[in-house]
C-alpha cells in the first residue's frame, strides 16, 4: 500500500485553481455559440431548432443548442464559438457551508454522468470546495438531473424531490435537460422548476461546477 | 397466610376468581417474605413427622425469605394476568399449584420435603409445559434424589442444617448442579426451557418463569451453603460463560416470541451461575468478602431477571391475545395500537440487554465487578477462568442488546407486515404495576441491596449491604474503593439531560416525506428487513456454532436450515441412544404368554438362590 | 429474443423488423445472415422466491451514487443474492424512431446520442451501414482517423471501468491515476475534435475533419500513457485487497454466455474469441493487425484483465494509424448520393459488438434498428451471481462495463 502513496505523491498536484483563479480552456473548448453578426440565416441549419429568426433578428436558444458546430461552419460570419470560462462571480467569497448533490438520470445518454463523475477526478476535486456527492436525497442541498424525462422516470424524479428538505435546487446538466436536445423528450422544466441550466452535449465538467456554485449562490 | 395459598387450588371456579385468590396468596408469601429477609419474624410451620422421614417443617429464614418475595412478587403479576385474560382455568389452577409447590420448596428445611416439592414442581411444569419440558425436569429429579441419598449415605439425617454442617464428595456438587441445571436452563440441560415456553399455552410461560426462582434457590442453599470446593467453582464458571454465550446465540435466531425469551432465560442463568461461581471460589478460598461479592451480584441478576422475564412473558401473552400471532415474522407496527405492551415489553427488553439506568444494568455491572476481582484467587485456573468469563460476558451483552432490539423493533415499531386483526383486552394493570417495578428498579437498588444483604447475611456470616453501599445512594462491590456506581442519580440525570436537551432543540418546522426506496414505487411494508435477515450477519458468521444453511430450492424457494450445537451432538444423540435402548427393551414384550410365565420362574429360581446365599 | 442456434458456431446477434415482417440476424462465419424468425415462446413471468427469510430489496432507478436510471429487483435473505433481475427500460427515449424521416448526415448526430460514452462505434457503425446501403465507402485517411477515435473511446471507457474498480475496493490513488488517464484521454479527444467525446466528426462518406493536434505530441503522449499503464496495471493486480474482490467474483460459464449470445470483454473474458474488429473486419482494420485478448476463468478478474490486455492492444494500434497519417495525405469525405438501399454496419463498441440496420428512401433514413451490445450483455448480468454477496454487486457491475443507455436506447 505504501507503494500507492508514493506514486501518488510523486505525481503532484493536477488540480486546477478554478474558480479562485481564471482556469485556461483546455484545446478544443467549445464553450457556447454566440451570434455575432446579423443576415440572413435558414433556421434549418440547426439540427435541434435553437435558432430562430423573427424579423430578420436571429436569436439563438442556448437550451437548445448541442454546439455541433453546423451554423458556425455554415454562416461563420454570423456565429462563432465562445471559447473561455467564467468564473462565477462571488460565489466563492459568499459560500459557507458546504452542499450535498443527488444526481437523478432521467433518461440521458450516459455521456453526462461521466462528466459529473469526473468532477471527483483530481483535476477539479469539487470536494475541496466543499461539494459533496450523496446517495440519499434526504442529505442533498441540490438535485442535479441529467437528460430528459422519460415517461418511467417521471415519478422516480418527483418522489427524489419530494423528499429533500429545504432549501433545495435544481441544476440540469445538459441539453437533453435544459430542452430535450436530440433526444425528443420533454426537458426536465416540464416536471420541477429548474434553477440552473448548464447546456452542453455533454456540458465539460468546468461548466457542470459553474453551474453548482450558482445553484449554491442561490441557496445561500 | 400460607393457607391462602392453598386456596387456588380449590377455586376450579373460574379462571379470574382463582387468579383472583391466587394474587392474595401471593402478596402474602411477598409480606412474609420480606420480612424474614430484613431479619424481622421468621415463621416456622411444623409440619411433624407424617412424611415418614424424620421432622420437617417449612423454615422461612433470611435466604428463603428473599426468594420467597421474588416468587410472589412474580407470581402475583401473573395471577393479575390471569384475572385479566379470564381464560384457560386449567392454567390458572396449575399456575395456583405451581406457586404452592415452589413456595414449599423455598421454605422446606427436610431434604424428601425439599425432593417431594421439586417432583411436585416437574409435574407442574410438564403439565403445562410438554412432555419435552418434562422429560428433562424427570433427569433432574434422578439426579437430586441421586444427590439426596449419598447425602443421607454420609450424615444419615435428611435435614438441611445437619448437611451444611457437614462437608460433602465432589459428585454431590456436580449431581445437585446437574439437577438445577435442569430447572434454571444450564447447557447442555437446558432444552426445557424453550421448548418449554414454546409449547405452553397462554400465560403458562410466565408460570413456567416462577417456578426458575426454586431453582435458582436450590442453587444457593446447596450448592453454595455446603460448601463446595474449588473445582466446582471453576466448573459454574465455565459453564455459566458457555451457557450466556450459547443462549444469547440462539434467542437471535428464533423467530417464536416465547422461545426467544426462553433462549434468553438460559442466557441469564448462564450470568447468574458465574456471578455464583465466583462466590463458590471465594468461599473456597476463604475470602468472605469476595463470596459475599459473588453471591450478591448473582442474587441481584436473579431478582433484576425475574421481574423483567415475567413482565416481557405476560406483555407477549398479551400480544398473543391480541393479534393471534406468536411468531416475531408476521408482526409489526403494533407500537400505535398496543402502547402499553409496548411500554412493558420495552422495559423488559431493556433490563435484559441491561441497558443502563435500568435494574438489569445494576445487576450486570455487579456481575462483571465481582469477575473483576479475580486477581484475589489464590488458584492460577480461576483467575483465568474469571477473566475468559468476564470476556465471554461481554460478548453476551452486546449479542443482548442485537437481541433485544430486534425483538422489540420488529414488534412495535415500523409499519405493520401483515394485516393483524385486532381483540380489545381488559385493562392491563398486572403489566402496569409490574412495569413500574422493573422500571424503577435500577433507581431503588440501595434499597434492594439492604434487603437483600440482610437475607444473605445468614449464609456469608455477616451483612454484605453495609460494605456495597458506601455512601448513601451510592454502591460499590463489596470490596471497599474498588469502584463505585450511582444508579439512582443516573434515574434522574439521564431522563434531565434529555429533557433538557430537547427544551434546547428549538421548534423548527417539519415537513414529512415518505421513506425512499432508491425512487421506485414499491409499498414499505413489503420492502422492509425481515427479523431474519436482521440477525443474518450473525447467523452467517458464527455459522459453524449454529449449522446454518441456506440454499435456493428448485428455483423458487429459500430453504434456510439451523441445527444448534447442543442439538446435534447431545440431544439427538441421546434420544436416538433412549430409542434404541427402548427398542432393544421392547423385544421382551413379545406379548406371549408363556415369554412371560418363563420370566417370572426365572426370578423365583433368582431369589430363592440369592436370599439365602446374602443371610 | 430467442435463444436458438443456427448451427455451430452461430452467435444471435438481433430480432428485429424489416418490411413489417420479424427476421433474426445472425453472425455466422464471418457473416450476417437474416432468417425469417418465428415467433418468440412466451416466458412465464418468474413467480417471487418463496421462503419465510427471503425478503424483496427493489435497487433504483434513482441508485446510491452518480449512475444511469436501471432497477434492480434483488431478492436476498441478508448477505448473499439469491436471486437477481434487471428492469431496463426507464430509459426508453424512442432513439431509433427519431432517426426516421432524417437525412443520413443529420442522422449521425442522434446515432451518437444512443449511447454517449461509445458514440465514435455507434456513429461509425451507423455511417458503414449508410454507405453500404448507397455504396459508397469513405476515403482511407477518414477510415484512419475512425480508428484513431474509436481507439481512444476505448482506452477512455476500460479506464472507466478500472477506476470505478479501484473506487469499489477502496483504493484513492489507484482510482485517483486512472481517473486522470482517462481525463487526459478525453481533453485528448476534445483537442482533435472539438468535443470530449470525439461527436460530430463521424458522418456517413467519411469524416468532417482532419485532427487538430500535432500528431508528434500525441505518440509522445502515448509512449508517456503507456509507460505509466504498465506500471499501474503491476501495482492494481498485486494490491491483494483489489485482486481478492475480483478473482472469483461474478463468475459466468462459458456455455451461458454462447446461449445468450454475449459479445466484448464480458464474453471474451469467458474464453469466447469474439470481436467485430477481428471476424468481420471494417473500415482500417482490414489493413492493421488485431490480437484479440480473451481469459478462460470468467470471473471479474477475467474481465479486467481482458480490457488491460486491450489497453495495450489499442496503444498499439494507435501507434499504427498514427504512423499512417502523418505519411500521408488524402480526402476527408465523399459525398452520398441521393439513393435508396438498405444494409447492415457494425462496429466494435468498448462494450462489445453494436450492429446497424439502416433503410434509406431517397438519402433520408426510412427506418433504423441498433443491436447493441448491452441489449445482449444485460441479460447475462443476473446469472453472474451464483454464489456471491450483496457487496459484490458493485465489482461485478462495473467488470461488465455495460450503460443501460444503450440497452433502452
Amino acid at each position: 500500500m505504501l507503494e500507492w502513496v508514493y506514486r501518488g505523491l510523486r505525481r503532484g498536484r493536477v488540480t486546477t485553481g478554478y474558480p479562485h483563479r481564471d482556469e485556461e480552456p483546455f484545446l478544443g473548448f467549445r464553450g457556447h455559440v454566440d451570434v455575432i453578426g446579423d443576415g440572413p440565416v435558414s433556421e434549418s441549419v440547426c439540427p435541434t431548432g435553437a435558432i430562430t429568426v423573427q424579423a430578420g433578428d436571429v436569436a439563438l436558444d442556448r437550451r437548445r443548442c448541442i454546439m455541433c458546430g453546423e451554423c458556425v461552419a455554415r454562416y461563420p460570419e454570423r456565429f462563432a464559438f465562445h471559447s473561455t470560462y467564467e468564473t462565477a462571480e462571488g460565489v466563492v467569497r459568499e459560500r459557507r457551508r458546504s452542499v450535498h448533490v443527488r444526481h437523478v438520470d432521467a433518461g440521458s445518454d450516459g455521456a453526462e454522468e461521466w462528466e459529473i463523475q469526473a468532477l471527483t477526478n483530481p483535476y477539479y476535486d469539487v470536494q475541496r470546495l466543499g461539494i459533496f456527492f450523496t446517495a440519499s436525497p434526504r442529505h442533498a442541498d441540490i438535485l442535479l438531473v441529467t437528460g430528459g424525462v422519460t415517461e418511467p422516470m417521471r415519478e422516480p424524479l418527483l418522489r427524489t424531490w419530494a423528499v429533500m428538505p429545504a432549501p433545495k435546487a435544481v441544476v440540469a446538466v445538459g441539453t437533453d435537460a435544459c430542452s430535450g436536445g436530440l433526444s425528443g423528450l420533454p426537458g426536465v422544466g416540464s416536471v420541477l422548476d429548474v434553477d440552473v441550466h448548464v447546456p452542453g452535449s455533454p456540458p465539460s465538467p468546468i461548466a457542470i461546477l459553474h453551474g453548482i456554485l450558482l445553484a449554491m449562490k442561490g441557496l445561500a | 397466610m400460607i393457607a391462602l395459598v392453598a386456596a387456588p387450588l380449590c377455586a376450579l371456579v373460574s379462571a379470574r376468581l382463582s387468579g383472583a385468590v391466587a394474587a392474595l396468596g401471593c402478596a402474602g408469601l411477598v409480606a412474609v417474605g420480606l420480612t424474614a429477609a430484613l431479619g424481622g419474624a421468621q415463621p416456622v410451620l411444623d409440619l411433624g413427622s407424617w412424611l415418614g422421614f424424620g421432622a420437617s417443617a417449612l423454615r422461612i429464614d433470611g435466604l428463603a425469605g428473599i426468594f420467597l418475595a421474588l416468587t410472589g412478587v412474580t407470581g402475583c403479576a401473573v395471577s393479575v394476568a390471569y384475572v385479566e385474560r379470564g381464560l384457560h382455568r386449567l392454567d390458572a389452577a396449575l399456575h395456583g399449584v405451581l406457586v404452592l409447590f415452589v413456595a414449599v420448596a423455598i421454605g422446606a428445611d427436610n431434604g424428601f420435603l425439599f425432593f417431594l416439592a421439586w417432583e411436585a414442581v416437574g409435574v407442574c411444569v410438564y403439565l403445562i409445559g410438554g412432555y419435552f419440558a418434562g422429560g428433562l425436569t424427570k433427569l433432574g429429579g434422578g439426579a437430586l434424589l441421586a444427590a439426596i441419598g449419598l447425602l443421607y449415605g454420609q450424615t444419615h439425617s435428611l435435614d438441611v442444617a445437619v448437611w451444611a454442617q457437614a462437608g460433602a464428595p465432589g459428585i454431590v456438587f456436580v449431581l445437585l448442579i446437574c439437577a438445577f441445571a435442569t430447572k434454571v436452563g444450564l447447557v447442555p440441560l437446558h432444552g426445557a426451557l424453550p421448548a418449554g415456553y414454546g409449547s405452553a399455552r397462554g400465560l403458562g410461560a410466565a408460570s413456567l418463569s416462577v417456578a426458575l426462582c426454586a431453582g435458582y434457590y436450590g442453587l444457593w442453599r446447596f450448592v453454595f451453603s455446603l460448601r463446595a470446593p474449588v473445582w466446582i467453582g471453576d466448573l459454574l464458571l465455565i459453564a455459566g460463560a458457555i451457557t450466556a454465550f450459547l443462549g444469547i446465540l440462539y434467542a437471535i435466531t428464533r423467530d417464536d416470541l416465547r422461545r426467544f425469551l426462553g433462549f434468553s432465560t438460559v442466557e441469564h442463568a448462564g450470568i447468574a451461575a458465574v456471578a455464583l461461581g465466583v462466590g463458590v471460589l471465594g468461599q473456597a478460598a476463604g475470602n468472605r468478602t469476595l463470596a459475599a461479592a459473588g453471591l450478591l451480584a448473582a442474587t441481584l441478576h436473579v431478582v433484576a431477571h425475574g421481574v423483567a422475564k415475567t413482565l416481557a412473558l405476560i406483555a407477549v401473552d398479551r400480544v398473543d391475545g391480541a393479534t393471534g400471532e406468536r411468531g416475531l415474522d408476521r408482526l409489526g407496527g403494533l407500537g400505535r395500537v398496543l402502547p402499553v405492551e409496548a411500554g412493558a415489553l420495552g422495559v423488559a427488553s431493556l433490563t435484559l440487554a441491561a441497558v443502563p439506568p435500568l435494574g438489569g444494568f445494576v445487576s450486570e455491572w455487579f456481575v462483571f465487578e465481582a469477575l473483576l476481582q479475580g486477581f484475589r484467587l489464590p488458584g492460577l485456573l480461576s483467575r483465568l477462568l474469571c477473566a475468559l468469563a468476564a470476556a465471554a460476558l461481554a460478548l453476551t451483552a452486546g449479542l443482548g442488546l442485537l437481541a433485544f432490539a430486534k425483538l422489540f423493533g420488529f414488534s412495535f415499531l415500523g409499519p405493520p407486515r401483515t394485516l393483524l386483526a385486532r381483540r380489545r383486552l381488559a385493562r392491563p394493570a398486572s403489566l402496569v404495576t409490574l412495569g413500574t417495578l422493573g422500571l424503577v428498579l435500577g433507581a431503588l437498588a440501595p434499597w434492594e441491596i439492604h434487603v437483600l444483604g440482610s437475607g444473605l447475611s445468614g449464609l456469608l456470616g455477616f451483612d454484605p449491604a453495609r460494605a456495597a453501599i458506601t455512601h448513601p445512594l451510592t454502591l460499590g462491590p463489596v470490596f471497599r474503593n474498588f469502584s463505585v456506581l450511582a444508579p439512582t442519580w443516573l434515574a434522574l440525570v439521564l431522563p434531565a439531560f434529555a429533557l433538557l436537551a430537547a427544551a434546547f432543540a428549538g421548534r423548527r418546522p417539519v415537513r414529512r416525506a415518505p421513506v425512499w426506496v432508491t425512487g421506485s414505487d414499491a409499498p414499505l411494508a413489503l420492502v422492509q428487513y425481515r427479523p431474519s435477515a436482521y440477525s443474518n450477519p450473525m447467523r452467517v458468521v458464527l455459522r459453524g456454532l449454529l449449522g446454518f444453511r441456506r440454499s435456493v430450492v428448485d428455483g423458487r424457494e429459500l430453504q434456510t436450515t439451523i441445527v444448534l450445537v447442543t442439538d446435534r451432538f447431545v440431544y439427538r444423540p441421546a434420544t436416538r441412544l433412549a430409542l434404541g435402548a427402548s427398542a432393544l427393551v421392547r423385544r421382551t414384550q413379545s406379548g406371549s404368554l408363556s415369554t412371560y410365565l418363563t420370566y417370572m420362574l426365572a426370578v423365583l429360581v433368582l431369589v430363592l438362590v440369592l436370599v439365602p446365599a446374602l443371610n | 429474443m430467442t435463444m436458438t442456434r443456427l448451427g455451430e458456431g452461430a452467435r444471435l446477434v438481433t430480432t428485429h423488423r424489416r418490411g413489417g415482417e420479424p427476421v433474426a440476424t445472425y453472425a455466422y462465419r464471418g457473416q450476417l445472415v437474416t432468417v425469417p424468425a418465428p415467433p418468440a415462446p412466451a416466458v412465464p413471468a418468474a413467480l417471487p422466491l418463496q421462503g419465510q427469510d427471503v425478503f424483496t430489496l427493489p435497487y433504483g432507478p434513482v441508485r446510491s451514487g452518480v449512475f444511469e436510471a436501471v432497477q434492480f429487483v434483488i431478492e436476498t435473505g441478508g448477505e448473499d443474492v439469491s436471486r437477481l433481475s434487471t428492469r431496463l427500460g426507464f430509459k426508453h427515449r424512442g432513439m431509433e424512431a427519431r432517426l426516421r424521416g432524417l437525412d443520413a448526415d443529420r442522422g449521425a448526430y442522434v446515432a451518437e446520442r444512443i449511447a454517449g460514452i461509445a458514440s465514435v462505434a455507434y456513429a461509425t457503425a451507423y455511417a458503414q451501414a449508410v454507405e453500404r446501403a448507397l455504396g459508397v465507402e469513405a476515403p482511407p485517411r477518414a477510415q484512419r482517423w475512425r480508428v484513431v477515435y474509436a481507439e481512444l473511446e476505448r482506452i477512455a471507457n476500460h479506464l472507466d471501468v478500472l477506476a470505478k474498480e479501484a473506487e469499489t475496493a477502496a483504493l484513492a490513488v489507484a482510482t485517483a491515476r486512472f481517473n486522470i488517464h482517462k481525463e487526459n484521454v478525453l481533453r485528448l479527444q476534445a483537442a482533435f475534435t472539438g468535443s470530449r467525446f470525439a461527436r460530430g466528426v463521424i458522418v456517413p462518406g467519411g469524416v468532417r475533419a482532419d485532427g487538430r493536434v500535432d500528431l508528434d505530441a500525441l505518440l509522445r503522449v502515448l509512449d508517456a500513457f503507456d509507460g505509466d499503464l504498465r506500471h499501474d496495471r503491476r501495482m492494481f493486480l498485486a494490491t491483494g485487497s483489489q485482486a481478492d474482490r475480483l478473482v472469483g467474483t461474478g463468475v459466468l460459464p462459458r456455455e451461458l454466455v454462447e446461449r445468450f449470445g454475449g459479445v466484448g470483454p464480458v464474453a471474451r473474458g469467458s474464453g469466447i474469441s469474439t470481436d467485430a474488429r477481428h471476424e468481420r473486419p471494417y473500415g482500417d482494420y482490414r489493413r492493421l493487425g488485431l490480437e484479440v485478448i480473451t481469459e478462460e476463468a470468467g470471473d471479474a478478474m477475467a474481465r479486467v484483465l481482458v480490457r488491460f490486455g486491450e489497453l495495450s492492444e489499442s496503444v498499439r494500434i494507435l501507434r499504427q494509424a498514427i504512423d499512417h497519417l502523418r505519411r500521408r495525405n488524402g480526402e476527408l469525405r465523399v459525398a452520398l448520393p441521393d439513393a435508396s438501399g438498405a444494409a447492415y454496419g457494425w462496429a466494435e463498441a468498448p462494450q462489445g459488438e453494436v450492429v446497424v440496420w439502416v433503410e434509406l428512401d431517397g438519402g433520408t433514413i426510412a427506418d433504423a434498428h441498433f443491436a447493441t451490445p448491452d441489449t445482449r450483455n444485460w441479460a447475462l448480468f443476473e446469472h453472474a451471481f451464483p454464489s456471491d454477496v450483496l457487496t459484490d454487486f458493485a465489482f461485478i457491475e462495473h467488470s461488465f462495463g455495460l450503460t443501460p443507455a444503450g440497452a433502452d436506447r
